[in-house]
């Protein structure tokens, strides 16, 4: 463990770690553009030079690594002086096209230059006039005006993706980053390079003009499209009072997890949540039930399917309700479901619809297309696909959790076996795949709007809590149950102390140890 | 004193640039002795002793940077010869190569002996095309009379010799960007460390060396390392050749010992300047190097003594401006260059390099301000020693030194421009 002094500081260095990591250990930043953790020192931006004790020149802090006693300045009067001119020589061949620019309010050469340029605007020249809307991928525009020339872009796919769409071509002050002729990014991980993309150099057209990041909101979650379950920043917007659709989702982006998905998600993830969590209708409680018309509450909602499932239970007993359950339910809610109708009422006829599954890529997406069949495991759940001729025979009230049966079966199948079943109660994000056949429709959250915890393909439980508010009448899973569970025993007490996950996780755990061991 | 020639002494009577011309001037008995006699570790210390210093720039000892090299490694060793010469005003490579190939392809040999090399390329610059066919003739040649190839000299050591062309840019004779060219890349410079001597081309030890090093090589087996001092300098050994360009009576590469007077060079051995011309300014070292006053020319050329003139030995390639010719004419040529051949990689040099040359541009086109040295100055200071590699610093330096040096005279041509573009 090296000790070097850092502006004065003194700093226990990692042994191997370059000034920037000690610097940012000790707190103090250090700006650049193109290094990033992920990739070995590149050294062209110039913009991290500081000054070391005893070298004659400014050294690079991302690629110098540290020496026992070394002592570095990174605010001395040579560095600013030499960050303010990569700064000016930046600014000099920049579009200034900020008002329209997406990357503005979150783009490094804004900040760094307002924090280290500001310098007097003496460029007098005509700047280089580059192409501002190449399309480099399906979703990927690029301008060169904006670019600084990080290669950030050109190096993930280099050594990340190793598909090496992206390179440098020309040179000097015409070098640009270009594909092939006519090529395109095309790997399932393209979307990283927005999030890589130190400026407005590479936006995503999903993302393009439609909302100015400094309106949004940045939560965690958990990606649940696959059974990595990569770390993900869900961005929102609160909404606008009076401008209707204002509050909505408008990106995700990846979270840093060294033990799961690094710095990146793939582009599964990163557009299909996106649209899930963009749903067309508000969500709505629905009951097809006698009163039609009537408005619903979840009061109401609730005491007619407990009603309904009593009657069930005690008139022709257990064997006659059946669970359809997917592996998109957290831990919590497994558990939950599990003391209700397994261990309270004696439910026996447990299945499982689930995404069929897809073709894993070797990085990371999975081909387990849910992500918590680990857990449903540990809970003692045999995830044994759905067979729906199993259903018809003798079910009273079919209790369904998610849409997959519409992806296993189609509309006709399902709608026959469904006419044999008395009540059938759909609890589900988006339910217009099975509403028109069910006679309640219970409106869930997706996983970005609940808390909880997964286990992931590797076994590693993730905890995450709501990143974004419901809409419409739409609640947890967890709450569904919970509201459930005391209606239909009030007297039972095992359901009356849980005020919410974390009270249901320590519980589930006390009981299952496994999860408490869980990395 | 008149010194020995070390590298041109055959040519002057033998003109002919084949092995048997090579064989009779006692070519590849350096060679002989060095696999016969001498130890790889001697080979490197008599080097080291003769203070050769390499003749493509920056002026590292070579016997060092061989001594840098692993001896045991399980990664193969590269030799890469440095034949770009792209530095303007440098053709002596050229001459070295055209007239006498199997010097360089001697030293070449010798070095890969003291290092443990069984592989070398020679990186040629692309425009040197009948000089790389002339190379490959002479490996040709060299193959056949068994000093490349398997078992040199029946000695037991493997070495063999390519040659590949460069395509053009002046990057790729700095050296870790010619191991990029090598690779097949774009040629731009490697951030070091690691250095090429631990990871080079294709990531494994490699010596690059220029091609005027490589030549001296033979001529310190031969006759010794103490006899080789005597012909330079005690820390700059040997001779060098200069290429003498620009207003002298005779343009040319000259052999004369390192240390020898600047001036000594241009009114003795280049006969002069034209006449009618007066000298204004010199270029010691290739356009890299900082100019020189008429008044600082009485310097030794070696690469303490220019280093301490503020300026650099570089090339040895000695440029002659005479009084007739405008320094912003120059200055432009100096800013012209470095924009184009900057490889773009780094912001200081990509930018700066770019913005000099248009403000330049504008002064010329009698569009300049007042303003516009100090802000040549600023944006040169801005890229000096702030670049990945020494090309910000070798455009840098001389623009530098061209406004300070010149400043009177470059005022003078602003004004005068301004007038007549008043005028116009």
């Amino acid at each position: 463990m090296p000790k070097v002094a850092i502006d004065g500081l003194c700093v226990d260095a990692a042994a191997g770690s370059t000034i920037l990591n000690a610097a940012e250990q000790a707190g103090i930043s250090i700006p650049h553009f193109c290094f990033h953790p992920a990739f070995s020192p590149e050294g062209s931006c110039r913009l991290c030079l500081v000054e070391v004790e005893g070298s004659p020149k400014l050294e690079l802090a991302c690629a110098t690594v540290v020496r026992e006693g070394m002592k570095v300045v990174t605010a001395s009067a040579q560095v600013r002086e030499a960050r303010r001119g990569v700064l000016e020589f930046l600014l000099a061949e920049h579009p200034l096209d900020c008002p329209i620019c997406d990357k503005a309010g979150e783009c490094r050469l804004q900040d760094y230059y307002h924090a280290y340029g500001l310098t007097e605007g003496v460029f007098d020249e005509t700047k280089e006039r580059r192409e501002k809307k190449v399309r480099i991928g399906e979703k990927l525009l690029l301008d060169r005006e904006r670019c600084v020339l990080c290669t950030r872009c050109v190096r993930f796919l280099t050594d990340v993706t190793k598909t090496g769409e992206l390179a440098v071509v020309q040179r000097g002050v015409r070098s640009e980053v270009a594909t092939y002729d006519g090529e395109r990014v095309r790997t399932p991980y393209a979307g990283n390079l927005v999030d890589l993309c130190p400026t407005g150099a590479i936006t995503d057209t999903e993302f393009r003009f439609k909302t100015r990041p400094w309106f949004l909101e940045r939560r965690e979650s958990v990606c649940p499209l696959c059974g990595r379950g990569c770390n993900i920043f869900v961005d929102s917007h609160p909404g606008v009072p009076r401008v209707p659709g204002s509050a909505n989702v408008y990106r995700i982006r990846p979270r840093f997890n060294a033990d799961v998905n690094g710095h990146w998600i793939c582009d599964y993830g990163r557009y299909e949540y996106l649209r899930a969590l963009r749903p067309a209708t508000r969500s709505r409680l629905m009951w097809r039930g006698e009163s039609h018309g009537v408005e619903m509450s979840w009061d109401k909602a609730t005491a007619l399917v407990t009603a309904k499932l009593r009657a069930v239970l005690e008139t022709k007993g257990p064997e006659r309700v059946a669970v359809v359950l997917t592996s998109f339910l957290t831990n919590e809610e497994f558990y939950l479901i599990r003391r209700i109708f397994e261990i309270s009422q004696g439910v026996r006829r447990v299945f499982f619809a689930d995404p069929q599954p897809g073709t894993a890529d070797a990085f990371l997406l999975t081909a387990e297309r849910a992500p918590n069949r680990k857990g449903a495991e540990l809970l003692g759940f045999e995830p044994r696909p759905v067979v729906l001729g199993k259903l018809e025979e003798s079910t009273d009230f079919i209790f369904i959790f998610g849409t997959f049966l519409a992806d296993l079966y189609s509309s006709q199948e399902v709608s026959r076996i469904f006419d044999k079943v008395q009540t059938k109660v759909l609890v589900a994000t988006n339910p217009e795949a099975l509403a028109f056949r069910a006679d309640f429709v219970l409106p869930a959250v997706p996983t970005a709007g609940k808390d909880g915890s997964f286990v992931n393909a590797d076994g590693r439980i993730q905890k995450f809590s709501a990143a974004v508010r419901p809409s419409g009448d739409a609640r947890p899973e967890w709450a569904i149950l919970l509201d459930l569970a005391r209606a239909l025993r009030p007297d039972e007490e095992f359901f009356g102390g849980f005020r919410g996950v974390p009270d249901i996780f320590e519980r589930m755990t006390a009981e299952y140890p496994v999860f408490g061991a869980l990395r | 004193m008149m010194a020995d020639l070390i590298l041109t002494r055959g040519l002057k009577s033998e003109p002919s640039v084949r092995l048997s011309a090579y064989l009779e001037r006692g070519g590849y008995q350096a060679l002989r002795t060095a696999l016969t006699q001498w130890t790889p570790e001697k080979v490197i210390d008599e080097v080291k002793t003769a203070s050769l210093r390499g003749r493509g720039g920056a002026g590292f000892p070579a016997g060092l940077k061989w001594s840098f090299v692993p001896r045991t490694t399980d990664k193969p060793k590269y030799l890469c010869v440095n034949a770009d010469e792209g530095e303007p005003g440098t053709f002596k490579d050229r001459f070295l190569m055209t007239h006498d190939p199997h010097l360089l392809i001697e030293g070449a040999v010798i070095a890969a002996y003291a290092v443990g090399i069984h592989a070398g390329y020679i990186y040629i610059r692309g425009e040197y095309e009948a000089v790389a066919r002339r190379l490959d003739e002479a490996i040709a040649e060299a193959y056949a009379h068994g000093v490349l190839g398997k078992n040199i000299l029946g000695r037991g050591f493997d070495f063999d010799l390519w040659v590949h062309r460069g395509a053009g840019a002046y990057i790729c004779g700095e050296e870790t960007a010619m191991l990029e060219s090598l690779e097949g890349k774009r040629g731009v410079p490697r951030l070091k460390p690691p250095f090429p001597a631990s990871v080079g081309l294709f990531g494994c030890p490699t010596v690059i060396n220029n091609v005027e090093t490589l030549a001296c090589v033979p001529m310190i087996i031969r006759k010794g390392a103490a006899w080789f001092l005597e012909n330079g300098r005690p820390k700059d050994g040997g001779t060098r050749l200069f290429s003498l360009s620009g207003a002298v009576q005779k343009p040319g590469v000259y052999e004369l010992p390192a240390g020898t007077k600047l001036r000594e060079i241009i009114f003795v051995h280049a006969g002069g300047l034209k006449p009618g011309a007066a000298l204004k300014a010199v270029i010691p070292g290739g356009l890299s190097a900082p100019v020189l006053r008429a008044d600082e020319i009485d310097v030794p050329m070696d690469v303490d003594a220019l280093a301490a003139a503020g300026s650099m030995l570089g090339s040895s390639a000695v440029i002659v401006i005479d009084a007739a010719t405008p320094m912003l004419s120059v200055l432009e040529k100096v800013a012209k260059f470095y924009e184009h051949e900057s490889c773009g990689q780094c912001t200081p040099c990509r930018i700066g390099t770019s913005w000099i040359r248009r403000v330049v541009k504008r002064m010329i086109e009698h569009r300049g301000k007042a303003a516009d040295l100090d802000l040549v100055l600023r944006l040169a200071t801005n890229i000096k020693g702030r670049t990945l590699c020494p090309f910000g610093d070798a455009a840098a330096l001389p623009i530098l030194s061209i406004v300070r040096k010149f400043r009177t005279e470059l005022e003078a041509s602003l004004h005068s421009a301004g007038e007549k573009s008043f005028d116009a």
